[in-house]
């Protein structure tokens, strides 16, 4: 009976511990009732910078300022944005295209509150046996299809007066994990389209592959973004509104040390490097190629010119005609986009994606 | 007149329910699964009618038409005045379940030959001296890191695709059909050599006649990572097939073209299980295990 007893008592001091440790373990700012906002990211030029902005806590110092607290999450790409999608996570990089076509078109309603930078040669067309575009047709292209590699190639044929050719193209769809091997280990593939810095990759270990076309010559048609659901956004109690102000300025105070001189930038840009493994050489590369608007201004100047609504234009076109807005939907005005000026480009009461600059006006204005 | 039911029968080991219980209570949790569905799908859908995660049954039913009747987008459209065997003829279903089924169907005419050297293995003691300790070897290897070298090899085509499976489940399938055939008692074989039997007769028709039930067995036991790795060998690189189609659909969640598809694959392969037990029941009607 006695062995029994302590035996209870045992299991009742184990209980005991464990709920102390759950309770050390827990944030305390969840007790104190802090409101938390998870961030996801993934790896990309333009992205990496979140994950250098919250481990040398500069984004925890716009946090605390603001009475909130912001969690960074890494991602693989297609999972962020499902994690998004299911609402999981309450911001997600992500580029216009998906914007439109994973969220938005998924009726989850969301605004983009930060225009990080353009693909100004990331995303690039490889070839080898000095192929050109009008040769591509017969001969199988790998790529991620149904991406913006997909929309690169697209426009490639458009612009260069082969848009008649485009069905004729036969799409191989390779896994991104394995497009360099699958390419460079077999030389009877001969296109690949691909981004940085797998392009750097190909580039760097066959000679005979060649860049035929880049994202360079269609600037700021594939714009990588910070999203946030509007519903987090509107939250009455004002949390949302603070959180996205406490991530765009500590944004653009990111942006201000990448993109200056000195020691900070070179701190940034290890860092930021550090958040794919890439070597600084291989990041610098990348961002050459990376168009970043450096400043609040240059983005907002960007988000409410009329260019954008052009490519966005473009996009959605694409995504509609590829039937990634969904097998419901019959124009693609059915998944509306708003901008800052109140123009709305499709239906005015399906509006699911809203360029909302607001924040970053504030951040050009110092007033974050 | 049978006992009634007691609830401490459910514990009960030697207790014997109604054959309508039994039969019944087999489609308990299917029908839980699908109210399940049903209610998750109802909540996402009266919260977001654009939800994409959770078809509805109606965008489900929807999506199966789509994809039996439709060709794919890749493909070009059909005429309006097509018959309905047209219809199913040139759909994307029937398109990517012909590229799936014919991988799958070489990958598992390619696994013949791995029986008849898990056999000669369990027979013959030198070849089980030459291949026993590689083949436990090459078991252990993780076939799907070796696709990069598979690309290189074979291509990124069929053939890749292919030899994934082969080289995942044909190791396994070696090693089993040998401690199968291990497994026959000695005395068998001295018997059979006793009334003038070759070796070839004793391999073939005294071992193997008696450990082909088995062997189907395995290889029913087998489908699944077979199908594995198929899935996986087109997701990584394809132009068509059922995994193709689920990836490309991922891409913008088009869960009401994936479940579909999750669907027939199960039921596909249902009914492949179902073919080889039938016929081992058929052609071996003395064996008596399962």
């Amino acid at each position: 009976m006695s062995r029994v007893l302590s035996g209870r008592r045992r299991l009742f001091r184990g209980f005991l511990a464990a709920v102390a440790l759950l309770a050390a373990l827990c944030p305390n700012a969840a007790w104190a009732g802090v409101p938390t906002f998870t961030v996801g990211w993934s790896v990309y030029a333009g992205w990496n910078p979140y994950y250098y902005m919250y481990r040398s806590g500069i984004l925890d110092y716009w946090a605390h300022k603001y009475g909130i607290e912001i969690k960074v999450q890494r991602f693989d790409y297609a999972a962020s944005l499902d994690a998004f999608v299911a609402k999981n996570i309450d911001a997600c990089t992500m580029t216009n295209m998906e914007a439109l076509d994973m969220p938005a078109a998924a009726g989850v309603d969301s605004s983009v509150v930060i225009i990080g930078d353009y693909s100004n040669g990331n995303d690039a067309v490889l070839v080898r046996n000095d192929l050109d575009l009008a040769q591509l047709p017969g001969r199988p292209i790998l790529l991620v299809q149904k991406t913006v590699s997909e929309y690169l190639l697209q426009r490639a044929m458009e612009l260069n007066g082969l848009g008649g050719q485009i069905d004729r193209l036969k799409l191989y769809n390779t896994s991104d994990s394995d497009i360099v091997g699958a390419f460079l280990g077999d030389r009877s593939n001969q296109v690949a389209v691909t981004w940085k810095p797998l392009v750097s990759e190909i580039l760097a270990q066959d000679k005979g592959v060649r860049e035929v076309f880049n994202s360079s010559q269609i600037p700021g048609e594939i714009l990588d973004l910070l999203v946030i659901r509007t519903d987090v956004l509107n939250r009455p109690d004002g949390s949302g509104k603070r959180f996205a102000e406490a991530v765009t300025a500590a944004w653009y105070q990111t942006m201000a040390q990448l993109t200056g001189t000195g020691p900070d930038a070179a701190r940034a840009i290890a860092g930021s490097a550090a958040a794919s493994d890439d070597s600084v050489s291989s990041y610098e590369n990348q961002l050459q190629t990376t168009y970043l608007f450096r400043s609040a201004q240059m983005a907002v100047q960007f988000t409410t010119s009329a260019t954008i609504k052009q490519k966005m234009n473009l996009v959605r076109e694409f995504c509609f005609q590829h039937g990634l807005l969904g097998q419901s939907v019959y124009s693609p005005d059915d998944v509306a986009i708003l901008y800052p000026d109140g123009t709305v480009q499709g239906r005015k009461d399906r509006v699911r994606l809203r360029f909302d600059d607001s924040y970053m006006q504030m951040a050009e204005q110092g007033k974050l | 007149m049978r006992p009634r039911f007691h609830p401490a029968d459910l514990l009960g080991i030697q207790v014997r329910p109604a054959r309508l219980w039994t039969q019944s209570l087999g489609w308990v949790l299917f029908v839980a699964g699908i109210a399940l569905y049903a209610h998750l799908s109802y909540v996402r859908h009266k919260e977001n009618p654009y939800d994409r995660v959770a078809p509805t049954v109606h965008q489900l039913y929807q999506g199966m038409l789509t994809s039996a009747l439709q060709p794919a987008e890749e493909d070009p459209p059909l005429d309006p005045g097509a018959s309905l065997w047209q219809h199913i003829r040139y759909s994307m279903l029937w398109k990517d379940t012909v590229a799936s089924a014919r991988r799958f169907l070489i990958a598992i005419a390619l696994l013949v030959p791995c029986i008849i050297l898990g056999l000669h293995m369990a027979i013959f003691p030198y070849f089980g001296a030459v291949f026993q300790r590689f083949v436990l070897f090459f078991d252990k290897i993780v076939a799907l890191s070796l696709l990069p070298i598979l690309f290189i090899v074979f291509g990124i085509e069929e053939w890749s695709k292919i030899m994934l499976m082969v080289i995942g489940v044909g190791p396994t399938l070696v090693l089993d059909t040998f401690n199968i055939g291990k497994s026959v008692p000695r005395e068998q074989i001295v018997k059979a050599f006793t009334l003038k039997s070759t070796n070839l007769d004793v391999a073939y028709r005294v071992v193997l006649k008696q450990v082909m039930p088995q062997i189907i067995n395995s290889v029913r036991l087998n489908l699944k990572p077979l199908a594995l790795f198929l899935f996986a060998g087109e997701m990584i690189a394809s132009t068509d097939g059922l995994a193709y189609r689920i990836a490309i659909m991922r891409r913008h969640m088009g869960m009401d073209i994936i479940l579909p598809y999750l669907l027939w694959v199960a039921l596909l392969l249902f009914l492949l299980d179902v073919t080889l037990r039938f016929a081992n029941r058929r052609l071996h009607p003395w064996y008596q295990s399962l």
